[in-house]
Order: C-alpha cells, then sequence, then structure tokens
C-alpha cells in the first residue's frame, strides 16, 4: 500500500483489540487505540486517522456518543461493533452518522471485507465516479439514466432517488430513517412501508434474481445497503 | 366575636340573668327617680332590652322588655307602685315603650341571629379548609381517614371510609350484612342513601357515577345528635373532597406500579444485555484468533502438520460459530421467555426478510440450493423483522443440517384468507412422527440420536417469536418425503400507500 493508511480501533476489551490490531496491521494499516471513549475521542482529532472502528459498549460512554461527537467535525468513515442485545443502539448510531456495523462475534474475513470498503470509498473521495455499474446495469448519476444489459430501465422519480441515494452511498448501510429524509423529505419517518415497496420495485427492475437480492441487501430491522 | 359564645338558642341562665338586670337597673334608678325625666328612665330600660338582645338571645330581651314595661309602670310612672296610670298620658308612654321594646328585641336579636350564621360558615369553611389541606398532604389511605376523623371530632358525627377496589369489593371487607347491603345500593345508586334504607346513617358515594372509588359512612358519635342529613355539616362537600383525595391516591399508585414494572424491566433488559456482552465478548476474541492464525498459516504454506493445524482452526473455528449461534438463540429464549417482549413490528413485505435470512443461510452454507416462491400481490404485513428473520434462519439451518445437501431447500409464501403465510420445506428424512407434536417444547430435538449439534432451542425459539406475533407456527412431514415447517402471521390493516402519479 502507497499512502499508509491509519485506523484508530476504540475498544475496551483487550483480547479483541490485540487480536483486531494483528489483523488490520498484517493488511497493512497502521493502528491506533484507544480503551475508552474518552481518549478515543482526543486520539481521533489528534491521530487524523482514515477509519474509525467503534464498540458500542464502552465503559465510559455510549458509543452512539463518540459517533456523534465525531460526525460534529469529520465525515471518516466510521465502523461499529456490537452485540446484538443493543439493537437499539446500533439503529442510533447509525442514524448518528456512523457507515457500517458489525455483529459480534465476527470473523476476521467480514471485518477487513467491511474495512476496504470503507476505507475505499474514502479515498476515492465524495465525488466519486457519475456512473456507478454493478452486474449487468449502469447507473449514469450524470444523465439519470439507468441501463441493464444496455437497454434502458425506466425508473419513476421515487424509485429513481431512492436508488441514487443508495448507490452514492454504496457499501454504506442506510437507515430506514435516513433513506425516509433523504427520498421522502423530512416528515415521513413513520410511512417506512413506503420505503419497503419501493426497494421491492427496484429489486424487480434490477436485481438478476429478487428473492435473492446480491446488490440492494436488506439489514434486518435496521435498513438497507448497496454493494456493486 | 366567637361563634361558641353566640349560641343560637339561649343558654339556660339567659333567662334569670335579663330578670336580674332589669331588677338591677330598678334598684339603680331608683333613688335619681326625682331627678330624672321619665322619658329618660325609658331610654335606659329600652337600652337594656337592647343589650339583653344582643347577649342573651331572643327570648330574655322579650322578657326582659315586658319585665321593664311592667317595672317602670309600677315603680316610676305615678301613681308610684300601681299599676294603674293616673293620667292617660302615661298610657301612651308604656304603650309606646313596649312596642319599642319589643321591636328592638326582635330587630336586635335577628342581626344577632345573623352574626351567627356567617360566624358559623366561616368556621366552617374554616374546617374544610383544613380538611382540604390534610387530605392534599395524604400519602396513604390511613392519612385521609385521620383527616376525615379530625374534621369530625367536634361535630358528634363519625366517618368511616370503605373504598373499592378495582374489581368492585369493598375494603375493609364488610362482615355486617345490613351494612353491606347499604354499601352496595350506594354503589349501584351512585347517589347518597339515607332514611330508612340506611338507619341512622348516611352513605355518601366518593366520585361519579362511571367510577365510584370508595363510599363514606356518617353515623352519630354522640347520642345528643340528631341523624346525619344530606344538609348539615356539609357532608356532600366533605364526600367530594376525599373522593378527590382517594382518587389521587389511585393514581399514585398505579404510577407506583407502572414504576416498579419499568425498573423491573429495566433490570432484566440490561442484565440480558450484559449477559450477551459477556458471552460474545470472549467469542469474539476466540474466533479473531482463529481467523488470524489461519490467515498467517495460508501465507506460510507447508507441510502436512500445517495441513491438520488448518483443518483444527477451522473445526475450532465452526464450533465457535455455532456457541455464538447458540448463545444468540438462549438469549432470545430468555427475553422471549421473559414475558413482555418489545416487538419493533412495522409494516413490511416478506421479500426483504427472505433475501436477508438467505443470506445469513450462505455464510455457512455457500451455494445451498434454495428455490423461493413469492406469491405474487402479497399484501404488507406487520412484524419485528429482526425476530421473523431469525425464524426463517433458524428453520433455514435446520433444513440444511437435516437435508440432503443437492436437495434443494424450498421457501414459500402466500396469503390465506386473513393470514400472510411463510413455509420451508426440505428433503430430508421428515420428522419423528411421535415427536411432530412435541416439536416446539423447549430442548426437543426432532431426533434424539442425531449426530447433528444443537440442543433443541432453535424451533422452541420459532414458537415464541411467532406466538408473540399473534400468529401459529406448525410442523408437518410432507406426503412426498421431506419436512415442513409453516407458520401463519395475522394481516392487519395495512397503512394507506398512494403510489406516485404515472409519469412520462
Amino acid at each position: 500500500m502507497s499512502a499508509e493508511l491509519t485506523v484508530l480501533l476504540v475498544e475496551d476489551e483487550p483480547h479483541i483489540r490485540r487480536v483486531l490490531q494483528s489483523v488490520l496491521a498484517s493488511e497493512g494499516y497502521r493502528v491506533f487505540e484507544a480503551e475508552t471513549g474518552e481518549r478515543g475521542l482526543v486520539e481521533a482529532s489528534t491521530r487524523r486517522p482514515d477509519l474509525l472502528v467503534v464498540d458500542l459498549g464502552l465503559p465510559d460512554m455510549d458509543g452512539v456518543e463518540v459517533v456523534r461527537a465525531v460526525r460534529h467535525w469529520s465525515e471518516l468513515p466510521i465502523l461499529i461493533l456490537s452485540a446484538r442485545a443493543e439493537e437499539a443502539d446500533k439503529i442510533a448510531a447509525l442514524d448518528a452518522g456512523a457507515d457500517d456495523y458489525l455483529a459480534k462475534p465476527f470473523g476476521v474475513g467480514e471485518l477487513l471485507a467491511r474495512v476496504r470498503a470503507l476505507v475505499r470509498r474514502r479515498t476515492k473521495g465524495g465525488e466519486g465516479t457519475p456512473v456507478v455499474s454493478f452486474g449487468e446495469v449502469q447507473v449514469d448519476l450524470a444523465r439519470r439514466a439507468v441501463t441493464r444489459s444496455g437497454e434502458l430501465v425506466h425508473l419513476t422519480n421515487i424509485e429513481y432517488r431512492l436508488l441514487a441515494v443508495l448507490v452514492v452511498n454504496a457499501g454504506k448501510v442506510m437507515t430506514h430513517r435516513h433513506l425516509m429524509r433523504d427520498v421522502w423529505g423530512p416528515g415521513h419517518a413513520e410511512n417506512s412501508h413506503y420505503l419497503r415497496i419501493y426497494v421491492s420495485r427496484l429489486r424487480q427492475k434490477l436485481e438478476p434474481n429478487p428473492t435473492e437480492p446480491a446488490h440492494l441487501l436488506t439489514e434486518s430491522g435496521v435498513g438497507y445497503r448497496f454493494v456493486a | 366575636m366567637n361563634c361558641r359564645m353566640l349560641s343560637r338558642t339561649a343558654a339556660p341562665w339567659a333567662y334569670p340573668a335579663a330578670v336580674a338586670a332589669c331588677g338591677l337597673l330598678t334598684l339603680l334608678v331608683m333613688p335619681l327617680r326625682h331627678y330624672l325625666d321619665l322619658a329618660n328612665i325609658v331610654m335606659l330600660f329600652l337600652l337594656l332590652t337592647f343589650f339583653a338582645a344582643l347577649w342573651l338571645g331572643r327570648g330574655p330581651a322579650v322578657v326582659s322588655a315586658l319585665l321593664g314595661v311592667a317595672l317602670f309602670d309600677f315603680i316610676f310612672v305615678p301613681p308610684h307602685l300601681a299599676f294603674i296610670p293616673s293620667d292617660a298620658q302615661y298610657v301612651v308612654m308604656l304603650g309606646v315603650m313596649l312596642a319599642v321594646a319589643l321591636l328592638t328585641a326582635q330587630l336586635t336579636a335577628r342581626v344577632r341571629e345573623h352574626a351567627i350564621a356567617a360566624c358559623r360558615r366561616e368556621e366552617q369553611t374554616r374546617r374544610l379548609y383544613q380538611l382540604a389541606r390534610d387530605l392534599a398532604g395524604a400519602v396513604t389511605r390511613w392519612d385521609t381517614q385521620r383527616a376525615l376523623d379530625d374534621y369530625l371530632r367536634h361535630t358528634g358525627y363519625r366517618g368511616m371510609l370503605y373504598l373499592v377496589d378495582a374489581s368492585g369489593e369493598t375494603l375493609p371487607a364488610v362482615e355486617e350484612a345490613s351494612l353491606a347491603s347499604a354499601l352496595r345500593e350506594t354503589v349501584r345508586r351512585a347517589a347518597p342513601v339515607e332514611g330508612e334504607l340506611a338507619g341512622p346513617a348516611l352513605f355518601l358515594p366518593l366520585g361519579a357515577r362511571d367510577r365510584i372509588s370508595g363510599i363514606m359512612v356518617v353515623t352519630v358519635a354522640s347520642p345528643a345528635s340528631p341523624p346525619p342529613a344530606l344538609e348539615s355539616e356539609t357532608f356532600e362537600a366533605v364526600a367530594s373532597l376525599v373522593a378527590i383525595a382517594v382518587e389521587r391516591l389511585h393514581a399514585a399508585e398505579e404510577v407506583q406500579v407502572s414504576r416498579d414494572q419499568a425498573a423491573s424491566e429495566r433490570l432484566r433488559a440490561s442484565i440480558l444485555s450484559a449477559l450477551s456482552h459477556d458471552l460474545r465478548t470472549p467469542l469474539t476474541a476466540l474466533v479473531g484468533m482463529t481467523d488470524s492464525l489461519a490467515l498467517s498459516g495460508s501465507m506460510q504454506a507447508g507441510p502436512t502438520r500445517d495441513r491438520l493445524s488448518a483443518e483444527a482452526l477451522a473445526a475450532i473455528r465452526e464450533q465457535a460459530r455455532s456457541i455464538g449461534h447458540m448463545v444468540t438463540n438462549l438469549l432470545d429464549m430468555a427475553r422471549l421467555q421473559a414475558g413482555k417482549v418489545n416487538l419493533r413490528k412495522e409494516w413490511q413485505l416478506f421479500d426483504d426478510v427472505i433475501g436477508a435470512s438467505l443470506r445469513q443461510l450462505r455464510a455457512a452454507y455457500p451455494g445451498r440450493p434454495v428455490r423461493v416462491r413469492l406469491a405474487s400481490g402479497l399484501p404488507l404485513v406487520e412484524f419485528d423483522a429482526a425476530l421473523i428473520e431469525r425464524v426463517l434462519v433458524n428453520l433455514l439451518e435446520n433444513a440444511a443440517k437435516y437435508a440432503p445437501a443437492d436437495r434443494p431447500i424450498e421457501v414459500d409464501a402466500w396469503q390465506d384468507g386473513d393470514a400472510a403465510c411463510l413455509a420451508v420445506s426440505d428433503r430430508g428424512a421428515g420428522f419423528s412422527p411421535q415427536r411432530i407434536d412435541r416439536m416446539f417444547g423447549l430442548f426437543e430435538r426432532g431426533n434424539a440420536e442425531s449426530p447433528q449439534p444443537g440442543v433443541g432451542l432453535g424451533l422452541a425459539i420459532c414458537h415464541a417469536i411467532v406466538e408473540a406475533h399473534g400468529g401459529t407456527i406448525r410442523a408437518e412431514n410432507r406426503r412426498d418425503g421431506g419436512a415442513r415447517v409453516s407458520l401463519r402471521l395475522p394481516l392487519g390493516a395495512p397503512p394507506a400507500f398512494e403510489d406516485e402519479e404515472a409519469e412520462a
């Protein structure tokens, strides 16, 4: 890796910290560690890492608080580690601006895949390319055109807006609330069934196998995620 | 002026006092009769009557008026020591004096009575205010009773509170039949019961018709008091004050109960969350360490020993994964069995949850053939996505575990009347017929001798989750071989959906 990428790990459990440290280091990342949320915030502001990995169950402060505090001044990608009992916290953290989550226990392969995806988004920059392709589908964000195997796919306004938001945030878990706000505007958070219906229509039009989607993925109880 | 001094009925000593005052005045004026004009002496007697009316009441004042006129006539009007006046002029004088004296007595006594009434009212208001203040500070039912006792202490009446609990039974329980029937009658009519029905008591309901929180029974405490009546002692006002206090106590109790429930709910949630954290943390470390060992091992490809250790690592990882699975199941079961589960229900389509659970199946069983059949036009169903995903993942993993790897697992979704249905079927050996009815019990396994790991939590959790949604789940063997588990979730009234306006 040319420029060394840095990861800040905020996790109170020493064993997990050691494992994550060695795995990430072996992949060529430079890893900083913080045991507490307080320490993590200080490190985040001084080290300016390329990625933040935060455990939700920190001893001193809520992981959600850490996410919120970091989002005040930075857009750096944030990956959350959660135990399943922290479902509500997980959604709160994603709503607060975290990019992705991993439920404990997770495999190293899973972790590395998520980390790579998030860092790639980061290094590619916010602009992104105007054309995104997945499977046989091409989305031209500049021309607002979607084609499947070269043929133009007709999408309604809302379908296109929804697809665009998901595609622009590729790899990132988008909560129901976030998507409702971005596509339908504020004040529609209660009507998340609209979202489900439109995602289902997008899958019918774009997924090779709509019952087992490969690109427009469901995060049950949380939201949706687009992967190319 | 103190109200107690102003008794409405004249005290027994008032009449002698009036007589004595008249005598005394006569004795005092007697030596002066040569210096004073008769008219002035009349004034003195009228003044006496005025004071008698003011201080002693109407009766003694009338007595003093009559006696004063008689004494004046007998002693001061010539001829002295005789009643028949010598001059007709004196007859007029005596007549006017009698009339004025009686009028004075009458008017003054009325003023005095008004004053007494006003004073009484003020006193009553003050005591009601005191009662209201005591009741406002009441924390228990006994405080309410005590405040009532304080209020009634000097009235000659006694009050007893019978509070009604949620089931309509009075507290404390009443043994005496006549009292019980009078209490019931009061509750039934939701209006005061007095007179014959109640005997020498008054039954006042506390609260309004639709919600009676108790009954106040007023009885006579001292034999001198008349039977209690609605009009006297503002019993109705007292009853409504007590009703407010009792209502407030009820509300406070309800708040306390729900606060206790919330506290125990929080405690349970935090225990489960701590348990979940403490069990998953070492597992995460374990999985992570095996993975990183495997990674570093694969980099230095080598002899057989490394292949063996790689296999061991894979086995450790697989076991850790299945422990993780079990922990999830156990914690879910604990949460579901604890009773009130907070379902995060939302209106959604089955496609989402089927897709998500297939993705989970793929993580453990990549390349396993699955056939999904969704009936077209399935409506929105209200359920907790994370929990129904658990059900599907459990069913899919069971199918993957017990059925041959080359036969597809089938997932079906359809609508049947007022229920949305989901089924997972396989082409395995099916359930053992003796056990099929007990499939969903805790720690039941389809086949006790099966070499597959697991403690039989999966189906029990599916059952608990579906039941929490108000649905049903059943297991059966397919006629042409294989197992099938199907669940039905009730269809409610989905929220409105306005389609986008069609555009060009």
